[in-house]
């Protein structure tokens, strides 16, 4: 199968308003193929797929599940940074180093936010205490299994510690401290370094709420 | 418009469209012509819409030019002339929702970036005016409603 580029890219490839729907997928009725913006060949999955996904990974290890959920996720994460980092420069004449951390942030997103992952915002006002805040809306993980009691969106968390990690060269965890399918109308992370996750997740397992693990890390709390 | 046809064209799947479906194709008939001659208007007065709104920004809130010691107005010039052109062919294609799915969104994102919302706000409420000033009545009641929309997406907080 011969690969074609994106067609309305390889035209107009400094046009940076590119994330409609008939902007950034490019349909190959000929030979079979969705090509996004970034040339990258993408599939469409159903709400059915995820749903098989999590309950086969779930019934074949377990509670593990969630472990090799995040380790995909960061996985993803990391190469991601480096695709990232070669469209961005070629898009913006700019390497990712040289440019504003919300614009560098949003423009990493937005494909995401094409490709049905969710719109998200993302809190930077506790980052000079070693933490930040994303919030995510519509999570197509839990969008789709619905209210279980319990955060499901592992591979997100994954992939903001995989990104997060290559973006400042130093080791990142993440955590879902708030979800969908708990119940709430979006979901929380908390990115930081290993100590202050471990932290938000022991508060998390005794019953804290998002907004208690918030106040506790800003008072500089340890469990 | 065009975002019109394609909602028909899925909700006529199996049946023929009414009567009632179709007027929006009538109306937008009716209404080339002066959305022709705006936009043509538009696209020769571009350089000069631009210019009278910075020169009232320069006059009445010049800090939305500038960000410390960086001067602001090129990248102000390069980001208002592209909202003008693609506002000019919502105008044209009488199709206000294409402009939000394709631009307003992903720009309103960028602004929050730069924290621009204030600039965006003043601008399109200061391009109105200018626009009112410029335009007959006719022609400025098409455009306004959209720059209405950038000021509400753009300059939201």
């Amino acid at each position: 199968m011969v690969a074609t580029g994106h067609r309305l890219k390889t035209k107009y490839p400094k046009k940076h308003n590119h994330y409609g729907f008939r902007d950034f997928f490019q349909f190959d009725p000929q030979v079979g193929t969705i090509t996004d913006w970034m040339d990258n060949r993408n599939v469409l999955a159903s709400e059915d797929f995820i749903i098989g996904l999590v309950a086969g990974l779930e019934e074949e290890v377990g509670d593990a599940s969630a472990a090799i959920m995040y380790t995909i996720g960061c996985e993803w994460g990391l190469k991601d940074a480096a695709c990232f980092s070669q469209w961005f420069e070629a898009e913006f004449d700019r390497s990712i180093r040289q440019t504003n951390l919300m614009f560098l942030l949003e423009t990493w997103w937005w494909p995401f936010t094409s490709q049905g992952w969710g719109r998200w915002e993302v809190d930077m006002g506790d980052r000079k205490q070693g933490f930040m805040f994303i919030n995510l809306f519509d999570s197509a993980v839990a969008r789709t299994l619905g209210d279980v009691g319990k955060p499901v969106c592992y591979i997100y968390a994954g992939l903001f510690a995989g990104f997060f990690t290559e973006l400042v060269r130093k080791r990142l965890s993440c955590i879902e401290i708030q979800c969908y399918s708990m119940g709430e109308t979006y979901c929380k992370f908390l990115l930081g370094g290993q100590e202050r996750i471990d932290a938000a997740a022991f508060w998390l397992n005794e019953g804290a709420t998002a907004g208690d693990i918030e106040r506790r890390l800003q008072a500089g709390d340890q469990p | 418009m065009l975002s019109r046809l394609r909602h028909l064209q899925v909700e006529t799947e199996g049946r023929y469209a009414t009567d009632e479906e179709l007027k929006f194709i009538l109306d937008y008939v009716h209404s080339f012509r002066l959305r022709r001659d705006t936009y043509i208007r538009l696209q020769a007065a571009e350089s000069d819409i631009v210019k009278e709104v910075q020169e009232r920004l320069q006059a009445k809130h010049p800090e939305l030019l500038r960000s410390g010691t960086n001067d602001l107005t090129t990248k102000w010039q390069r980001d208002t002339q592209r909202v003008l052109k693609l506002t000019a062919l919502a105008l044209l294609l009488d199709d206000a929702t294409t402009l939000r799915e394709v631009f307003l969104y992903w720009f309103q994102t960028i602004m929050k970036a730069f924290k621009a919302q204030t600039s965006c706000d003043v601008t399109y409420l200061t391009m109105q005016e200018v626009i009112k000033k410029r335009f007959t009545i006719t022609e400025a009641s098409l455009i306004c409603p959209l720059l209405e929309l950038n000021r509400t997406l753009l300059g939201c907080p």
